[in-house]
């Protein structure tokens, strides 16, 4: 304590304040001179290019419901490819979303805007029943989804989330064969348009701060677009 | 007094073999557990350490478990971002090393639940190596551990593993 009294003298105080002054100018200057609204370095790895528009794609919840792209607007939406006879890499992915959406819970302005998408991509084994089922274990916010194989194609295709379905293995039950699936956690922004993406492997807290940076900047960017800056 | 004695005798026996082969009791069994699911999820993991204090390389051949129809030995893998499971005919444990099981890379996938497993339950397991050691192992279930998770290490697992094929 003795030390830092020391050290925040009136002098040490006025040059710092000189520092922050003209920080903050040249961010001021630098943005106003900026034609090109540039992503911070540290959210760029996350984003696509261009942000792309998700159309005409229709996949089932539990209860007779569908998800299509008006379900997405107004949300941000997370979702993930998967399966649930997968006992690995989808459980502890789910688990990391789920921990994540646990921190933005913590920010009540933000969590009404998130879901959680589980799009399973092995509708042989998996009801939309099942998946509520699957889903509500990991966070309350997660709604699970699959479709036909046309369904889920196209939803996957338009999502750059290839998946491969594999023959049993020999000696194995019909009931047991692998997927292969992207384990990227994609972000949809609340346009409805493929905005981010999380790629293997993710913690819960890499996807709450760099959601909470990419949803700044997105706000900031929706608000320069009106004139606001 | 005969039967016992004969027993204790046989253990006794059996411990100087063991010592003597310097196998089985060099199988150290670390921290096993299974991974908490929905109720309705019949395909798990388990996740352990695999410690040899022997001279001599261990092959796990086998493992079973009465709560499961089926178990495998198996290693999820990513190619950039696509993950996908191989299924392992044995996995090696080099001497005076060990292997670890855990969630991202190498896991026993416990096929067919026989009834819903809750968090706390404890799962027996057999691992059968070359030898013809047998290993029994109980697991706990547990929701996952996250530690370690803050730095992207769990992914380095895979990757250690191919060094020791």
């Amino acid at each position: 304590m003795k030390k830092r009294s020391l050290l925040l003298t009136r002098g040490s105080l006025a040059v710092l304040l000189v520092i922050a002054l003209s920080v903050t100018a040249f961010i001021g200057w630098k943005l106003s001179n900026d034609q090109v609204v540039k992503a911070p370095a540290e959210i760029e790895d996350y984003l696509f290019w261009e942000a792309k528009e998700l159309t005409d794609f229709k996949l089932t919840a539990a209860d007779n419901r569908t998800l299509g792209p008006n379900e997405l607007k107004g949300k941000w939406s997370f979702i993930f490819f998967g399966y649930t006879h997968c006992p690995d890499v989808c459980p502890l992915t789910l688990m990391v979303l789920g921990q994540a959406f646990k921190i933005l819970e913590k920010n009540p302005a933000v969590f009404p805007e998130v879901q959680g998408i589980f799009v399973s991509v092995d509708p042989k084994r998996d009801t939309p029943e099942s998946l509520k089922e699957y889903v509500s274990y990991f966070n309350g916010r997660f709604i699970g989804v699959t479709g036909s194989t046309a369904e889920l194609d196209d939803f996957s295709r338009q999502m750059s989330a290839m998946y491969t379905i594999h023959p049993k293995e020999a000696g194995q039950s019909d009931d047991t064969y692998l997927v292969t699936h992207n384990s990227t956690v994609f972000l949809v922004d609340p346009q409805g348009r493929l905005h981010g993406r999380f790629p293997p492997p993710q913690t819960p807290k890499e996807i709450a701060e760099v959601f909470m940076k990419i949803r700044m900047f997105y706000n900031e960017r929706s608000n320069k677009r009106w004139g606001v800056f | 007094m005969g039967g016992f004695l004969k027993i204790l005798f046989s253990l006794a026996l059996g411990f100087v073999a063991s010592v003597a082969s310097a196998d089985s009791v060099n199988i150290q069994i670390l921290d096993p557990w299974v991974q908490a699911a929905p109720p309705n999820v019949k395909v798990l993991a388990a996740y352990l350490e695999i410690k040899n204090n022997g001279e001599k390389p261990q092959l796990l051949v086998n493992v079973s478990s009465p709560a499961f129809d089926q178990v495998g030995i198996h290693r999820s893998v990513m190619h950039g971002n696509m993950a996908h499971m191989e299924h392992l005919k044995e996995l090696t444990i080099p001497p005076h090393a060990s292997v670890t099981l855990k969630p991202g890379g190498l896991h026993f996938m416990l096929m067919d639940a026989k009834k819903p497993l809750r968090v706390g339950d404890s799962v027996p397991m057999t691992l059968t190596f070359k030898n013809g050691d047998k290993v029994a192992v109980a697991a706990t279930v547990r929701a996952g551990q996250m530690e370690g998770m803050g730095d992207h290490q769990h992914m380095d697992h895979s990757e250690h593993m191919n060094h020791n094929h």
